[in-house]
Formats: structure tokens, C-alpha cells, sequence
């Protein structure tokens, strides 16, 4: 059965690697490896992907998140083609176009010119489809001058231009990409996410492995969680954004505690954000509610507590902050909710956190919670944090 | 294979700029090495040891020498061309065998233009000009195919076990002496009182057939022997199935290993 071009396909993929201080193995250890007495401390192999099944359709934008080690690239390696599998199979159908690391694949001592043709040699290309795009790549690439100097010069930014323009603008049907925007600046990194939402209008299938949820957020329908080898999650991004939060331990469950409760008297013992139907969720939209619950509870006389809430960018940038006096019960518990009824947040990640104490005094910040305000992916939409609502209109020329 | 014409001729260009880049002399070089080798043998193996010496020593020592020499460049070269590409390997998946080949592609040029050096000389002074010659691009092929075959299982194992090319550079320095490169086997002495060692320094090394066959024509004037030829077609054969067979099996996890 041939897949159709952009479809790929894995089999219940399984692969693991084994660990040895050297690669390479020598014909000594072949030769005598057997024959040594006693037993050969051996590591045990290390598995990367387990009995992984996946089936993507032509035109599928697919984020791949897990955790350091959770098999990720081995996924992405395997796809290329480039690592084989133990078991299962893993299939892509038509041309695979791949970025993993960075300065694989560059010949040092030729120029960014001539490593364009080679690369693009490399993924099957012949030399006019290459040369068809030669000025697209390199204009895409910003590297000006430096395109006719031996690559070893280049910075790691230079590399990621250079091989990003390569990948995005090669006519690719499968587009593999593994976390390497990172390198970018933030200017640049718009711009790939945005070429590659080209591509994907032309048909091309994106998968792409990242930790910056926002870029995943914005080109991804669809996510894939990997843990420990396994598909923890397959399906929708939010959700899918949301599970790989609960398995960082990063979502609600009372917020994660940025300190010990101290000597305040009154300690924050549960911090959770709810979206308009009252459940708890990670994942916002500009302009929906939200409502934060926190719970309280009283450990010391305290005259007149408060509570303390702090909005802050994923940067660490204060944007919000508020009081708010509590009521305790009788059994000195106390619970307080601010509910906002339209969230004016652009798309990214946010903090807020609580802290309780008495009034009068500065009030430390004991819990919390991470959310993500989902972006919007169309491009004209206004980028930043704060939705600032405005509307153009055209005016007269002013005097 | 056929998609990545153009991944072929781009490896063997670079690495082709790559050689004679930076070097004055250049290709000269290739025609340096062999002259400077071929005026100590004809010293030593002409005046000092005394052989028995065929005519016109020093073109007959280049014939021989020319062919060895590639032999020798292009499988240490090849030992190593996984490793040095490793980078591509981890890349892209396309046909490894490309990177091999065009190592020995690479040392084919060479050799080629250093043997018609050779033969714009020998030739006018010998006098040998005759038909025969039109069989030497084909000895050539069979020859390109011979050392193809034996570089793709050096560099595929070069790859596994790092020992291969030492062990292959100390197996080059005998191998070198028992071929027929500034002797001709017959005329050994030894050799007419032992035939059948010259029958094995004659057909158990491969490349000897080789050899004795470009030189029978070129220095010669004369036919390379069917019986060489028809070792060389087996000799090609044998080396480019085996080769391909090895490298297949073992060039699945090379992403993993270099």
C-alpha cells in the first residue's frame, strides 16, 4: 500500500538505543567480548519509543510535546528515516523535508551559497528545483553578505537561519522540525512560524517537537504527547496543551507552592482558575471569562487578613495586581474568587500567583498556577499581551 | 540511487575543490608523489639491489605505481568518508553508498589524469601506440569497480570498528611489495625457480591482473592477456556484490554509531 504524498504513518514503532561510553564498538572487544570471564556489565538498552502508533493525514499540523528523553526526536529521527526501527514500521509518503540539528549537514569550509545545493541534494532535490529557490532561501535567510563566506564563521543564529530557509522553502510534502527555533530571536522566529503556515496552505504536513507552547499553539491543530516512549495524548491542541501541563505537574491541583508557608497566619492551601462553565482549565481565550478560586486557611489570630493576586507575563513582568479582604468561617477556613468576565489577553503564557496575610503589611506570594491564553492564528491579529480592544478607522490627514 | 544524481556529483566536486584547494601545485601533486617514489625505487631496485631490470625502468615503474597508488588513496580515503560525512548521515536519509563512491570518484579522477601524463610520455617513446589502447578505459572500469566494491565494506566496518584502518594501512605496505609494481613477476628469479609462486603473486592478488594488464599495454605495446581480463570482469563482480551486499546489512543503524 503507497501513502499518499504528505500522509505519514507509524506501526507500532518500537526502538531503543544502547548506552556505551563509545559508539563505536572495537574489533578487540568483538573478538574477545564473548570470551570474557565473569559477566560483562552490560547497560541495559535504553528505550525511546514504544510500541508508538500514529496516523497523520496530508495537511495535518502536529505538535509534538513530552518531557527531555520522552522519545521526541527519536520520533522525528525515525520519520526521517534516519534511525531505523527494532519493530513496527514508519512510513511518510512523498518528500521529507527535515530540520534537526542544527549544523547537521553543512560542510564547514563552503559557503552558505554552496550548502544550500548541497542540502538540498541531500533531501533528493535536483539542481534546478534547488536553484528555483536559491533566491527565496537566502533573501528568507537575512544573511546578505555572509551567504558567499565559508559556513564555520557562522554564528548559531546564522546556522539556524540559513538551514531554517533551506527546510521552509524547499517543496516539501512531509515537514519535519525538531526544537531548534529556540535559537532564533523573536523577530525571526515569527517569521518561520509564519512561512511555515505557507507551506501548510500549500499542502505540506508540519510535525513539529518544541517546549514553546506558544509556537505550538499557533501552527498546531493537532498534539501528540510522548512520555516515557508511549502517546500519553493525541488530539485537539488545547487539550492536548492541557495534558502535557497536568504531566509536567504544572496545571491546577492547588497551585504549585513558590514558598514555604511562613509565619503570616494565614496560609493559601488551594489556588485553582476555572474557565466560564465553572471548570478548571489551563487553557484561556482572549476575550472569555476566567475565574480564579483560591481557599484559605487561618493558622493564627490575624486582625483583618487579605489576600494578594499577581498577574505576571511568562517573562516575569508584572501586569496585574489586587487585594481582596476575607471573611473566615467559623472553622477558619476562608474562600475567595475573582472572577474576571472578559480576559483582555493576548496569546501566551501567564502566571498568577496568591499570597495571604495581614493587612497593613507586605504580603508574600505563596502559590502559583501557570495558564496559557490561546492564540489566534491568523497572522493580522494583534500580537503582545494586553488587548488593548482598539478599532482603526481611516482619518482626514491631520492639518 | 537515481534521484540523487545530483547529491553525487555535489559531494565528489567538493571534495574534489576540497583537495586541490589552498595547495599550489595542485593536481601536480599526484604526479609529484609518483615521480618522487619511481626515482628512489629505480635508485634502489636499479643500481643499488640490481633486479632484474626491465627496459626503460622509470616508465615502467610509472604505470604500475599510478594504478597502486589509486588503489591504496582511494581505500584509506574511504575508511574514513563515513566518519567525516557523519554529519549528512544524521541529516537526511538518502543512499549512504553515494558517500563512498564518491570518494573513490574522487581518486578516479586523479588517477585518470595522472596515467594519461604517463601515457603522453610512454607512449611516442616506446612506440606503442596500437589498438590495444581502446581496452584501457575498459581495464580502467573494471578497475573503478573492483576498488568500489572494496571501499564499501572498508568504510561500512571502518564505521563499526574504528581497528579497520590501521589494520588495513599495515596490510597496504606488504601488499604493496608483493605486487607486481617495480618487478614483473616472471622475471623473478625466484619466481622461474618456483612457478607456482608465481602463479599465486600472479592470480591471488587481485589487483595484480590489474596491473600487469595496463602495463602490457601501455608500456608493453602488446594485448593485456584475456586470462587478466577475464579475472578483472570476476575480480569487479565479485567485489561490487559482496560490497553491496555488506553495506546493505550494515548501514541501517550508521546514524546511530558515528
Amino acid at each position: 500500500m503507497t501513502l499518499r504524498p504528505g500522509e505519514v504513518v507509524l506501526d507500532h514503532a518500537t526502538r531503543s538505543f544502547s548506552i556505551r561510553a563509545d559508539n563505536a564498538g572495537t574489533l578487540k572487544g568483538r573478538l574477545l567480548g564473548r570470551r570474557a570471564p565473569g559477566p560483562a556489565p552490560v547497560p541495559a538498552p535504553v528505550p525511546a519509543l514504544r510500541d508508538v502508533s500514529l496516523r497523520i493525514a496530508p495537511g495535518e499540523t502536529v505538535g509534538i510535546v513530552g518531557r527531555n528523553g520522552a522519545g521526541k526526536t527519536s520520533t522525528l529521527r525515525v520519520l526521517a528515516g534516519i534511525v531505523p526501527l527494532q519493530s513496527g514500521s514508519a512510513r511518510c509518503g512523498g518528500r521529507i523535508v527535515s530540520l534537526l540539528e542544527l549544523a547537521a549537514g553543512f560542510s564547514r569550509d563552503f559557503s552558505g551559497r554552496e550548502n544550500i545545493l548541497l542540502q538540498g541534494a541531500l533531501f533528493g532535490f535536483d539542481r534546478a528545483a534547488i536553484e528555483a529557490r536559491l533566491a527565496q532561501i537566502i533573501a528568507f535567510s537575512e544573511l546578505g553578505e555572509f551567504i558567499d563566506v565559508p559556513v564555520k564563521t557562522y554564528s548559531q543564529g546564522m546556522f539556524l537561519r540559513l538551514g531554517f530557509s533551506i527546510a521552509a522553502h524547499l517543496d516539501a510534502d512531509v515537514l519535519l522540525i525538531d526544537e531548534v527555533l529556540a535559537v532564533g530571536d523573536e523577530a525571526f522566529q515569527r517569521r518561520c512560524l509564519r512561512r511555515i503556515s505557507e507551506q501548510i496552505a500549500g499542502g505540506a504536513t508540519l510535525l513539529l517537537v518544541s517546549h514553546e507552547l506558544g509556537a505550538i499553539e499557533r501552527v498546531c491543530a493537532r498534539v501528540v504527547v510522548i512520555d516515557r516512549g508511549q502517546v500519553a495524548f493525541d488530539g485537539p491542541t488545547t487539550e492536548g496543551l492541557a495534558a502535557y501541563r497536568a504531566l509536567l505537574g504544572t496545571e491546577h491541583g492547588g497551585g504549585e507552592s513558590v514558598r514555604p508557608p511562613r509565619a503570616s497566619g494565614v496560609e493559601v492551601t488551594d489556588l485553582e482558575l476555572r474557565d466560564g462553565a465553572g471548570r478548571p482549565s489551563s487553557v484561556f481565550h482572549g476575550g472569555a471569562p476566567l475565574g480564579v478560586h483560591i481557599a484559605v486557611r487561618m493558622v493564627a489570630e490575624v486582625p483583618s487578613p487579605r489576600v494578594r493576586l499577581v498577574l505576571r507575563a511568562a517573562s516575569g513582568t508584572e501586569l496585574f495586581a489586587t487585594l481582596a479582604e476575607l471573611i473566615p468561617l467559623g472553622d477558619g477556613t476562608a474562600g475567595v474568587a475573582f472572577e474576571v468576565p472578559d480576559l483582555a489577553l493576548l496569546g501566551g503564557d501567564y502566571d498568577l500567583a496568591v499570597g495571604a496575610g495581614p493587612a497593613g503589611g507586605a504580603i508574600a506570594l505563596e502559590r502559583s498556577v501557570r495558564f496559557a491564553v490561546a492564540r489566534d492564528p491568523d497572522p493580522s491579529r494583534p500580537e503582545g499581551l494586553i488587548d488593548l480592544r482598539g478599532e482603526w478607522r481611516a482619518v482626514e490627514r491631520i492639518r | 540511487m537515481a534521484g540523487y544524481r545530483f547529491l553525487f556529483s555535489q559531494l565528489v566536486r567538493r571534495e574534489l575543490r576540497q583537495k586541490y584547494k589552498g595547495s599550489a601545485l595542485g593536481l601536480l601533486w599526484y604526479v609529484v608523489n609518483p615521480l618522487v617514489l619511481m626515482g628512489a625505487y629505480t635508485l634502489m631496485f636499479g643500481f643499488v639491489l640490481k633486479l632484474p631490470r626491465a627496459h626503460d625502468y622509470p616508465l615502467f615503474l610509472m604505470v604500475g605505481l599510478v594504478i597502486w597508488t589509486f588503489f591504496q588513496q582511494s581505500l584509506l580515503a574511504a575508511a574514513d568518508s563515513l566518519i567525516i560525512q557523519g554529519a549528512l548521515i544524521r541529516k537526511a536519509r538518502f543512499p549512504r553508498e553515494t558517500i563512498p563512491a564518491a570518494t573513490v570518484t574522487v581518486q578516479l579522477v586523479t588517477l585518470v589524469g595522472v596515467l594519461s601524463l604517463v601515457s603522453a610520455v610512454t607512449i611516442p617513446l616506446l612506440g606503442t601506440l596500437t589498438a590495444w589502447l581502446l581496452l584501457v578505459p575498459v581495464l580502467l572500469a573494471l578497475l573503478f569497480a573492483f576498488v568500489l566494491g572494496c571501499a564499501l565494506i572498508v568504510s561500512v566496518l571502518h564505521a563499526y570498528f574504528r581497528d579497520v584502518a590501521p589494520v588495513l594501512a599495515a596490510a597496504l605496505l606488504p601488499w604493496f611489495f608483493l605486487s607486481p609494481i617495480f618487478y614483473e613477476t616472471r622475471t623473478l628469479g625466484y619466481v622461474q625457480r618456483h612457478p607456482l609462486v608465481g602463479t599465486l603473486l600472479n592470480w591471488v592478488n587481485p589487483l595484480a591482473p590489474f596491473i600487469e594488464g595496463v602495463r602490457a599495454i601501455i608500456y608493453g605495446g602488446g594485448g593485456p592477456g584475456w586470462g587478466r581480463v577475464i579475472y578483472a570482469v570476476c575480480a569487479a563482480a565479485v567485489s561490487l556484490v559482496l560490497g553491496r551486499a555488506l553495506f546493505r546489512r550494515m548501514e541501517r543503524e550508521l546514524a546511530v554509531v558515528l
